[in-house]
């Protein structure tokens, strides 16, 4: 598994550095200084992990989260921050506090996912205010376009991030989502019912009840790709 | 019982007892008259109007702030002038009930008329300012005695910021492999600085010295965090080094100087800090590398607004905090003092 330090501080990376000595399934890929940098390099690194400090100059762990199209699994590096922390707990983010016991980081640790192979999208990041989730796709059951944004629907949250649907579109697994028409895309293994419209096209209902009406081009591509 | 009320109960009774004492001391000789009873009555109620009339001027005009000689010269004044009012009310009543031949009008009677109420007025105007001065200063006391408490709060959240002490721990334990000597360092001035924030006295001034030792050990531990992002130095006059000033007061000014102008900057910069005595005057200054943003929203500059309320209630108007852009980079914060040891 290779990972990505990111920290302003150089003994807080060479700390974390010697704390994963103790763990050589973790290949140590490289050190960004600060947000900018880390940037440039987790496209060019393409990292399975990354250890990422939240306060740093310029920019800080969240904003750059925000501007990474293909996110690596995360766990935060904080002093202390409260606010962030008490999101992660909401949100069960992993994050280590520093200075870093080394049976904390062995746990976080376990919990990280080997990589999957597949260059496929697998998680995003998303801020809403003082909120933050990673949210993994599966419990993604639509994604509606709200101009250059993309309003992410989950559990009972409705955040926004700021991608358009159509790049995102290209990212996703089309054996999982569906792009529904113009402004939605449904995640079809939350589909619970299909009905035909009056117009002719279907309306999908979701697991939760929400529902979503498609043209009939898309209709017929649904029955294909539900094998119906 | 309220300011107001206890100043009427006051106002009643002392010039009550004053003109029931006049009234007797004049019925000794003259005999009880309803013309003398009803002039000491009248006596007693315009006594009462003007030297509140009086009051309002002096808290509208702030009569009792500046230097000592102006104020006695401007509440004699008034004594005089009041009294003056007084003795010609006086004499209106007289005229009016004796006539224009009364012994009352001669030279040396209404001369002891003017005396007595001109007295009377200034006692009033000594014990109103006496009582004013007296709270007001126990009023200063009590806001020094926050501010005070407000900057120790502060000053101990800031050094014993969990940010700062979690950050520094994490240098040290990775110093303690790379660097011990240092790590060894690191932990005595990580103790210097935990013990100088609890053993505060921020009552008195202190030497600037003695600020300047607490700084350093400060900027050195943040030194080894911030490495090559933070370059210090330090212009200090011989002179300026026994000079007393605030307690925490350098000490906020180079926090804020790291939290806004350093910090945020992924290639750092400087922090220089200047001291000089000049004439009267001490000036501390904190220079740093950075521009003066727009007030952002959750930007309070909370520390700055206490050192400002701790410069004025311990110099008044003598002393002054200026927070500038210099040059097209660098930012200042320049303190001036009156000149103390």
């Amino acid at each position: 598994m290779r990972a990505l330090i990111v920290d302003d501080e150089r003994l807080a990376r060479l700390e974390l550095r010697r704390l994963l000595a103790d763990h050589p399934e973790v290949e140590i890929a490289g050190e960004a200084r600060h947000a900018e940098e880390a940037l440039a390099l987790i496209p060019k690194l393409a990292p399975d992990l990354v250890f990422l400090d939240i306060q740093m100059p310029g920019m800080t762990g969240f904003e750059l989260l925000e501007r990474l199209d293909d996110l690596p699994q995360v766990i935060f590096t904080t002093a202390y921050d409260q606010y962030a922390i008490q999101a992660f707990e909401v949100n069960a983010l992993d994050y280590l506090l520093k200075p870093v016991a080394p049976a904390r980081l062995a746990t976080a640790l376990a919990k990280v996912r080997p990589p999957s192979g597949q260059p496929r999208l697998e998680q995003v990041f998303v801020r809403d205010g003082d909120r933050c989730w990673i949210v993994r796709l599966p419990e993604i059951f639509l994604l509606e376009s709200e101009g250059n944004y993309t309003r992410v629907c989950f559990g009972t949250e409705r955040p926004l991030i700021r991608r358009s649907l159509n790049a995102l579109e290209e990212q996703l697994d089309p054996a999982m989502f569906f792009r529904a028409g113009r402004k939605q895309i449904v995640n079809l293994k939350w589909v619970e019912k299909v009905d035909i419209a009056v117009s002719g096209g279907m309306v999908v209902t979701l697991r939760g009840g929400r529902s979503v009406e498609m043209s009939r081009r898309q209709s017929a591509r649904l029955r294909e790709a539900l094998s119906l | 019982m309220t300011t107001r009320r206890a100043y009427w109960i006051c106002q009643v009774l002392g010039w009550g007892a004053y003109s029931a004492f006049g009234l007797w001391i004049a019925a000794q000789s003259a005999g009880w008259r309803p013309s003398l009873e009803a002039g000491y009555f009248f006596y007693f109620l315009y006594s009462i109007g003007l030297t509140d009339l009086l009051r309002s001027e002096i808290r509208r005009r702030d009569w009792l702030c500046g230097p000592p000689r102006r104020i006695f010269l401007r509440l004699s004044l008034a004594a005089v002038a009041i009294g003056v009012v007084q003795a010609v009310l006086i004499s209106s009543g007289v005229l009016v009930s004796e006539g224009r031949h009364s012994s009352f009008f001669e030279a040396a009677t209404l001369m002891g008329v003017w005396l007595g109420t001109t007295y009377a007025t200034g006692a009033w105007i000594g014990v109103y300012a006496a009582i004013t001065t007296k709270r007001r200063r126990q009023e200063n006391e009590t806001r020094l005695q926050l501010a005070l408490r407000e900057a120790e709060l502060r000053a101990l959240e800031a050094q014993v910021n969990p940010h700062f002490l979690f950050n520094c721990l994490n240098s040290i334990r990775a110093l303690v492999v790379e660097n011990p000597a240092l790590a060894q360092d690191m932990i005595t001035r990580l103790a210097n600085t935990l013990r100088h924030s609890l053993h505060r006295d921020l009552g008195h001034t202190v030497p600037l010295e003695s600020e300047l030792e607490a700084v350093s050990d400060y900027l050195a531990l943040e030194s080894v965090r911030f490495e090559d992002r933070l370059r210090v130095r330090l212009s200090i006059d011989t002179e300026a080094r026994a000079l007393a000033i605030p307690p925490m007061l350098l000490q906020t000014l180079v926090e804020n100087a790291l939290k806004h102008g350093i910090a945020p900057s992924p290639s750092g910069g400087e922090l220089l800090i200047r001291a000089a005595a000049e004439r009267g005057t001490l000036m501390v200054e904190v220079e740093n590398t950075g521009r003066l943003g727009q007030p952002q929203p959750g930007v309070t500059q909370l520390g700055l607004s206490n050192v400002r309320e701790r410069l004025r209630l311990l110099y008044g108007d003598r002393a002054t905090l200026q927070l500038k852009d210099r040059g097209s980079d660098r930012v200042a914060a320049t303190v001036l003092i009156p000149k103390l040891t």
